[in-house]
């Protein structure tokens, strides 16, 4: 065949590969949200059992954000500002929960709260993790503040200190600075990194199930909903929940595009 | 008065080297040096941005060293701004007071008096992201000098923006110095900023103060290799315009009187310095017949060859340096001790 400078076969060949796997994907969330009449959704959606997993989904995925936030964002402002000795080993390190697979995080959390004088203690003062939705919370939280810390981290890095230097000069105490200048400048980093980390923790499932097993209108949440109604063969219920987990990760998406999340991922 | 006393500074990639220094109340302070001498983290160690590995810093006899920058009433303004993005031009001059908790009312007016000083007043509702660069140094500024700083820092104040924009400023900054006398320290590595703005100037070189002293000192009498060959810069003479039938001519005070200089056009009865470059001064034996205005005679006192120039030291009662190739100089045919002629168009004396 003579080559033709019209015709760049690098070119159609790679375009062709990123159009077919993208409509692999949206052929599978099609299938998986047409399988069943919508009136059955909307019957699943009324029962007890998937407004609770919600409920539970919402609930302890929020507080396990909140959570991520609030340790994250000072961890991600030391790692993007000071210099400090066995930084770069912290900063792997708390990425590493990204690369473990989540039974392995699981196992080690179940080990830490169950078996461990700090469990024993915190067990002995009310404070129970294992086979609880707080082991939810915390196995969300373990799973999904790399997310947090890595957007954060290269939000804080892409503004400059300058801004805080100024703002000393103008009066502000250092946590002034950053409460008044560096925090808002970094909103957008904030919400994209808040929205991937809520939006993980919904979808949590090998962690949790580890930690707080997966017991029917206790620790149920879409997801162990998902898996306990697929196991008992109830198509219907597994399939709603299913879709809310879509839906919730497809908004998820867009918002964390919308701030700008993947450029700082 | 602001004393530095052997400040030492390692930030691994800059440094400051036992710097000691004395702005006194109501100068304007320039110090230049080129990339990376150590000007910024000088004067972010005079902010109090971090503390010095060693050496002290005091003003007005007080020991500032370890003191928080916002207690020193030191402001800063930087090259790019650092106009806060999420707050409006308002906000951002504002900022300082409502630190320091006054009333609104009152941080109001102050805000309106700066932004009008600077003619920025119309802009006070807008984002710093929808302002021009000019804009944006301007509110910069106003929000550093609105708290009335003991010393007002400028890094590179002028370095960013454009041609016009730079001069107008910079005339701004000589307006703003006279009318409100606080004492500025200004970074850059523009030799016109030097010579307009600076009281005194002091030349920095691997976080180490190489040379202080007035702008006419320095760049008269450098006192070493490094700002000799820094400043570059030659033929310097400073004096007063007068224009006559339409061109300008500067008067220029030499050894043996006043000599008249030619130049591209400056506004009456100004002090000014002016300077030609080396390389626009051409030199003959003879008095060439030209249109250019400057025509001197001299005498050759020094000869530098240094590879592809040849540096001629004339002296025509005021000291010129004139730069030819190595071909010129041999084919000129003159040696120390000789007369030669010096003409350069008016076009090529540059004034400020």
């Amino acid at each position: 065949m003579r080559s033709d400078l019209r015709r760049n076969w690098v070119k159609i060949l790679s375009i062709s590969v990123g159009l077919v796997l993208a409509g692999f994907i949206i052929t599978l969330l099609l299938l998986v949200a047409t399988h069943p009449s919508p009136s059955a959704v909307i019957e699943s959606l009324m029962t007890k059992e998937i407004q609770f997993a919600i409920y539970l989904s919402l609930a302890t995925s929020v507080i396990s954000t909140l959570l991520c936030i609030l340790i994250a964002v000072p961890a991600a402002y030391s790692l993007a500002r000071y210099d400090f000795w066995g930084k770069s080993f912290v900063s792997t390190i708390l990425d590493l929960p990204l690369a473990l697979p989540p039974l392995v995080a699981g196992v080690g959390l179940l080990l830490f709260f169950g078996t461990t004088p700090i469990g024993d203690f915190l067990e002995s003062i009310g404070i129970v993790f294992v086979f609880t939705p707080l082991g939810i919370i915390i196995a969300q939280f373990f799973v999904n503040m790399p997310f947090m810390l890595r957007i954060m981290r290269s939000t804080f890095t892409d503004i400059s200190p300058r801004y805080e230097y100024v703002a000393c000069t103008l009066g502000c105490t250092n946590l002034q600075a950053i409460w008044r200048v560096t925090l808002p400048m970094a909103i957008n980093g904030f919400l994209a990194g808040a929205v991937i980390t809520w939006a993980k923790g919904i979808g949590e499932f090998g962690a949790a199930l580890m930690i707080a097993g997966a017991t029917r209108m206790k620790t149920e949440t879409l997801p162990i909903s998902l898996f306990l109604n697929m196991s008992c063969g109830e198509l219907e219920m597994a399939i709603s929940a299913a879709i809310i987990l879509m839906v919730i990760s497809l908004v998820s998406l867009y918002v964390f595009e919308y701030f700008g999340g993947s450029a700082k991922f | 008065m602001l004393t530095i006393e052997h400040i030492s500074k390692d930030l691994g990639e800059f440094i400051l080297d036992d710097v000691s220094l004395t702005v006194k109340d109501g100068e304007y302070f320039v110090i230049i040096g080129p990339t990376g001498a150590g000007k910024t983290i000088l004067l972010e160690t005079i902010a109090g941005i971090y503390p010095p590995d060693s050496g002290t810093v005091s003003l007005n006899e007080r020991d500032v060293t370890f003191m928080p920058p916002r207690e020193r009433n030191i402001t800063m303004v930087y090259q790019d701004y650092m106009l806060f993005p999420h707050l409006t031009v308002a906000e951002n001059i504002g900022f300082g007071l409502k630190n320091r908790k006054l009333p609104a009312d009152e941080i109001a007016g102050k805000v309106a008096e700066i932004s009008d000083i600077f003619g920025i007043g119309h802009l006070l509702h807008r984002y710093p992201s929808t302002l021009s660069g000019g804009e944006q140094q301007r509110a910069a500024i106003s929000r550093a000098i609105v708290l009335e700083p003991s010393v007002l820092l400028l890094d590179e104040p002028l370095s960013a923006l454009d041609g016009q924009t730079r001069e107008r400023l910079r005339i701004e900054l000589r307006r703003l110095h006279a009318a409100y006398k606080t004492t500025i320290i200004h970074i850059t590595h523009n030799f016109e900023e030097v010579f307009s703005l600076a009281s005194r100037v002091a030349v920095m070189h691997q976080g180490k103060i190489m040379q202080v002293g007035t702008p006419d000192e320095v760049f008269r009498h450098p006192n070493s290799e490094f700002i000799a060959e820094f400043v570059g810069v030659q033929n310097i003479f400073q004096g007063t315009c007068k224009i006559t039938d339409g061109l300008s001519e500067v008067t220029v005070k030499g050894a043996d009187g006043p000599h008249l200089i030619c130049s591209s056009l400056c506004t009456e009865n100004t002090n000014v310095t002016t300077t030609i470059r080396p390389e626009d001064i051409m030199v003959s034996c003879t008095k060439l017949a030209s249109t250019a205005r400057n025509s001197f005679a001299g005498t050759i006192t020094d000869v530098a060859d240094n590879g592809s120039m040849v540096r001629i030291s004339v002296d025509t009662g005021l000291p010129f340096i004139a730069a030819v190739t190595r071909q010129g100089w041999c084919s000129l045919g003159a040696e120390i001790g000789g007369t030669v002629y010096l003409t350069v168009m008016a076009q090529s004396v540059h004034i400020f």
